[in-house]
């Protein structure tokens, strides 16, 4: 063919590269003093005509960020949570792979409920996690029911759980009923 | 010359072909010793002491202090009990596994529920039994979060006017049986360090025996005796740690030399790990008034991945006999030295008088252990008689009786980075907590139980108090057979099945036997079944509302006439897929029972509901 | 100075890596010295072939104005010294060839008789990114368990059993031995014959993640008398608090974030994910040789180890001052 043919081929293709340009930020270490649990509310109830509180900003750092969600993975067998969650299907704890969320499933109920603790036994992680930990184990928590974006799931774990890998778990519905999931 | 050629071919290869059928049929070390004289030998009978005669009433979930099981009514035969009926019902308000068996005492049923905890006091003189009391103690609802298996509660005893029952939380009380009114309430165990209690307290010599819950949770395991009147504490036996805390002193022997030394408890671990090493008392303990002996197992070591823990991990996974006065050890005999599966040695133990040819009989405690041997032990001493297989067994070869240790299959350790599969049996074992039942009629042992192997990962665990210490993935299936339960009638001096009975659900309810010649049981899906003692073949069935856990129970009513009661609400271990609604599309939940039962919750729902049969009048 | 003289001197300064305490010439170490022996060996007999190869293509060069006079047509006859040459050359190849077989089995046979006489055992399992090490003795309530600092008795063989618990990586102490991988799911093994005392660093030799290149390990190897004295101060419980601070950071250490990974002996910090700190002052570098130990490295590192060493799994707490001073005063107090 003939070189101007060629360069232009080449022009193309170095042009399609810088697509792969645009890298997600890992942000190692996140901000120089502590971050705060999100203020929200795992209820759907607000009297008077008061609404839900508004998806804190920093979900979307930590809910499709894939190095959040590997640290999640990583914490949440390091910390104990498989005893009492398993791989999503749960035991001493409820599964969390359903559609069914007592205290709400957006990740920062997801992340206040880690923080906090709830009744009927949740242990409050606050004080024994820095807050982006917990924010991270919340992004990981929701990719175990499908909510996170299949580029940014956790690889497949090694333990012998046998759950289909991340990238194939099908997204659980927002229940109708449960306004504060958005 | 060619033919006696052939002729030493011959020779030769018969020799051969003898010899290799010797090979084949070598026998294992277990060689039990009494086999010779079963035969002519008789029947174990209950140990008369720690097994009154029946009075109609049923004052702790073991029957008696030998753990029999066994109601001396004959009213309900095989003949007639293909008429039995619901007598009346009773429901609790709970959906959580509903593991306890009510008690009958002077014609008032005690019923205890699962988490809340709530004790009824049922009038059984009143059509319908109405409820004449409830008693709500209130447990912390955090301790569901702490309790492995379920917030469940194992049963309450009855002893001089007063009901002694646990909660969740870690509190033993003792309620007023006239009136329902606490009596004393003492706090034992912490819920922050991940203990709970869940075991029905043996009351004998004026004392209440509590153990606590937690061998999942990194939770130092002790037995603890309370003064019945008080709730005092009088004395507290741990089961890791330095001997003064195990309360092993002069009087201590034990059987082997695997179990003979000072400080085991701590030299057994690596450094430190004694102390959230498991070993807690959650099942049952037996008592022998003569000798004034308490018998009771000691639950799994922690962490589950055992590459952790080198050592032995005394003084976990084994049985203990110790002065009921004291509390100070006589003998202890660890059934599975460094426990690689979750195989506690909780279950029920038998006290029996046992045969041993010759027309000599010896005190002897007979069990069905969770590593799935049959164990037939010198109560005196502690000593092995025999130990035969139950259930089906790939990861041990036996137990050496010469030494008392059990040998493992060598490469079936759980190693991390590794997956071990066809682990038989499973880690609830040939048989878990639900106890068999012992019929002096018959002579046999009716022994509800599994058939369930795993394929199980480990890897490093973290310990932080008040989560879980496991380390391991399990993914449980059915074993041989495709059955995932089995009713085995036992004969202990002949150490053989006399009949089984497979069942499609794996077995999670205690056994029933009475004097007239039945056995009752109940399968997770809810069917109430009785058996004909001698042959098990099925005489009656009734489908309760929800699985069955509990224990069944038979006592005799104001008008005079046999009952039966069972408890139906599925849950527990081995329930939880239903009664905490997991999600069955992760095999490893709940600990790998998920996978074993995945069918369950579109067979059964969670319950809590008394039912009470009775022939019709 | 000549182009050539500069390259030359270049590869005169990399001589300055063969003493040290990293490197393989270090000849410390049992395995290490028959290695450097062996690597004697092959490079003298290389060497020596190799100049006669050129010696040889030096004399065909000088001779080829010669052979290109000859008349075409003459009938040359190889002269015979040629054939007894190559067949000299022949057998001076396979007697090289053999001679240097039988120098590496030799090497080789000793190691593995060295293997089979240890006299004591360690295991090191490796994580992202710092080394878990346990001396292991047959009374199993008495192991020491520490992390990122291994000590050795010299001239004592040890056995050092390898396992990891995420990822391969590979033990490599250049003075002592060759490297070994950690594979998670087995259990490899080395065996390490120090012979001289002194400080060696090792580090992990195989890609494991982002901070594979601050993976690094302090072995000293000291005398036996020495050496059981340190074994037997790794072996005591944690020394208690004395001041308020260190109280304070005893305090904080136990019940906040620092005990959800870390283990103190004799406290009820028994967190199993990360090093245990029941010595950590006594160690020599911080958080795997990524910064030695000092007063202002320990303040740095407790209060940010993700600047020092970004993507390990220790996080970013964000203590208040008092916290840090307190934390790193009770730190300190772990001699």
């Amino acid at each position: 063919m003939s070189s101007r043919f060629r360069n232009s081929i080449w022009t193309l293709v170095s042009l399609a590269l810088l697509a792969g340009c645009d890298r997600e930020k890992s942000n190692p270490r996140g901000q120089p003093l502590a971050e705060t649990i999100p203020d929200t509310s795992p209820d759907t109830v607000f009297p008077g005509d008061a609404k839900p509180r508004p998806l804190d900003p920093r979900a979307a750092d930590y809910e499709q960020n894939a190095f959040a969600i590997a640290q999640g993975q990583q914490l949440f067998g390091a910390m104990n949570c498989v005893g009492c969650h398993a791989h999503g299907g749960g035991g001493m704890g409820p599964a969390l792979m359903d559609s069914q969320w007592r205290y709400g499933g957006r990740i920062d109920q997801i992340a206040q409920s880690i923080a906090k603790g709830r009744p009927n036994g949740m242990p409050a992680w606050e004080g024994k996690l820095t807050d982006r930990q917990i924010w991270q184990l919340a992004a990981f928590v929701r990719s175990l029911s499908g909510q996170a974006p299949k580029d940014a799931v956790a690889a497949r774990a090694d333990e012998l759980s046998n759950t289909p890998p991340q990238t194939q778990t099908k997204r659980e519905p927002a229940l109708p009923s449960d306004s504060a999931q958005q | 010359m060619r033919r006696i050629l052939v002729g030493l071919i011959a020779v030769v290869a018969i020799i051969a072909l003898v010899a290799f059928t010797f090979i084949l049929n070598r026998k294992s070390p277990v060689q039990p010793t009494l086999q010779q004289h079963a035969a002519s030998a008789g029947k174990a009978t209950p140990a008369e002491a720690a097994s009154p005669p029946d009075d109609g009433n049923w004052i702790m979930p073991a029957k008696d202090y030998a753990a029999t099981r066994f109601s001396g009514l004959g009213e309900i035969t095989q003949a007639n009990v293909g008429k039995l009926q619901v007598s009346f019902t009773f429901s609790t308000g709970t959906t959580e596994g509903f593991e306890a068996p009510p008690l009958v005492v002077n014609n008032v049923m005690y019923v205890v529920t699962p988490w809340p905890n709530n004790l009824f006091a049922l009038d059984l003189t009143k059509p319908g039994a109405p409820p004449k009391w409830e008693y709500k103690p209130n447990p912390a609802a955090a301790a569901k979060g702490v309790a492995c298996c379920g917030p469940v509660n194992r049963g309450a005893s009855y002893w001089n006017g007063r009901i002694f029952m646990n909660l969740l939380d870690g509190n033993a009380v003792a309620v007023d049986a006239e009136s329902g009114k606490e009596v004393w309430r003492t706090k034992l165990a912490d819920i922050q360090r991940g203990e709970t209690i869940t075991m029905a307290p043996l009351v004998a010599d004026g004392k209440v025996l509590v153990g606590n819950s937690g061998g999942e949770m990194g939770v130092r395991g002790w037995l603890a005796a309370l003064d019945a009147d008080t709730g005092k504490i009088v004395w507290k036996a741990y089961s890791t740690g330095p001997d003064k805390d195990v309360l092993i002193g002069p009087g201590y022997q034990a059987p082997y030399q695997q179990d003979k030394g000072r400080d085991l408890g701590v030299k057994s671990w690596p450094p430190g790990y004694w102390k959230i090493g498991g070993g807690t008392v959650w099942g049952w303990v037996s008592y022998d008034p003569q000798s004034k002996t308490i018998f009771y197992g000691t639950s799994n070591p922690g962490p589950w991945n055992q590459e952790q823990r080198p050592g032995d991990n005394k003084f976990t996974a084994g049985v203990f006999a110790r002065d009921i006065g004291t509390g100070q050890a006589r003998w202890f005999y660890q059934s599975t030295p460094h426990d690689l599966y979750d195989h506690d040695d909780i279950n029920e133990i038998l006290l029996v008088d046992y045969p041993i040819g010759n027309g000599r009989r010896i005190p002897a405690l007979i069990r069905p252990s969770r590593n799935g041997f049959f164990y037939v032990q010198d109560r005196r001493t502690g000593r092995v008689l025999s130990a035969r297989p139950y259930g089906m067994i790939n990861v041990y070869k036996g137990v050496d009786l010469r030494s008392g240790r059990l040998i493992p299959v060598a490469g079936m350790e759980p190693v991390p980075g590794r997956a071990v599969r066809n682990i038989c049996p499973a880690s609830p074992g040939a048989k878990d907590w639900n106890p068999s039942a012992f019929s002096p009629v018959t002579g046999l042992v009716y022994i509800p139980h599994l058939n369930l192997c795993q394929d199980m990962g480990v890897k490093n665990a973290n310990y932080i108090a008040g989560t879980p210490f496991v380390g391991a993935d399990v993914k449980m299936y059915a074993g041989p057979g495709g059955n995932r339960g089995v009713l085995t009638a036992w004969d202990p001096v002949a150490q053989r099945a006399v009949f089984e009975i497979k069942e499609d659900l794996p077995l999670w309810s205690p056994a029933l036997a009475t004097a007239g010649g039945i056995v009752f049981y109940g399968t997770m899906d809810g069917w109430f079944k009785a058996i004909d003692a001698r042959t098990g073949k099925l005489l009656w069935q009734f489908k309760t509302g929800s699985g069955i856990i509990g224990q069944p129970i038979s006592y005799r009513g104001p008008d005079g006439h046999q009952y039966i009661a069972v408890p139906s609400g599925v849950g527990g271990w081995a329930g939880a897929i239903v009664s905490a609604q997991l999600d069955p599309r992760d095999p490893s939940g709940a600990l790998g029972f998920s996978n074993a039962v995945k069918d369950l919750p579109k067979r059964v729902s969670a319950g809590g509901t008394v039912y009470v049969f009775a022939l019709p009048k | 100075m000549t182009r050539r003289g500069l390259i030359v001197c270049s590869f005169l300064l990399c001589l300055a890596a063969c003493s040290g305490i990293q490197t393989p010439l270090g000849n410390s170490g049992a395995d290490d010295s028959s290695f450097i022996r062996l690597f004697v060996t092959f490079l003298v007999v290389c060497t020596v072939m190799y100049l006669l190869v050129v010696g040889a293509l030096a004399g065909a060069l000088a001779n080829r104005r010669r052979l290109l006079t000859v008349e075409e047509g003459t009938h040359h006859e190889s002269s015979p010294w040629i054939r007894r040459a190559l067949i000299g050359w022949a057998a001076l190849i396979v007697a090289g060839l053999v001679g240097l077989t039988i120098a590496s089995f030799f090497t080789d046979r000793a190691a593995a008789k060295r293997a089979m006489r240890p006299q004591f055992t360690v295991k090191i399992i490796a994580n992202q990114w710092w080394w878990d090490i346990i001396y292991t003795t047959p009374d199993v309530s008495q192991a020491v368990h520490t992390a990122n600092e291994l000590h050795l008795p010299v001239g004592v063989e040890a056995e050092v059993s390898l396992e990891s618990n995420d990822v391969i990586h590979s033990f490599w102490v250049p003075n002592l031995a060759g490297k070994q991988d950690l594979i998670p799911g087995r259990t490899t093994d080395i065996q390490l014959l120090p012979t001289k005392t002194g400080l060696y660093r090792g580090q992990c030799a195989e890609f494991c993640g982002i901070q594979h290149a601050n993976m690094a390990l302090a072995v000293q190897v000291e005398s036996r008398e020495a050496f059981l004295r340190w074994i037997a101060q790794q072996r005591r419980a944690a020394f208690a608090p004395t001041t308020p601070t260190e109280l304070a950071g005893y305090h904080y250490f136990t019940t906040h974030e620092c005990s959800s990974c870390h283990s103190i002996a004799g406290t009820p910090a028994n967190g199993q994910v990360g090093p245990d700190l029941t010595h950590v002052a006594s160690r020599r570098t911080i958080a795997a040789g990524a910064l030695p130990m000092s007063s202002g490295n320990l303040y740095g590192w407790v209060a940010d180890p993700q600047s020092q060493k970004p993507g390990n799994k220790m996080p970013t707490i964000g203590l208040a001052p008092n916290e840090l001073h307190a934390v790193v005063a009770y730190l300190q107090r772990l001699k």
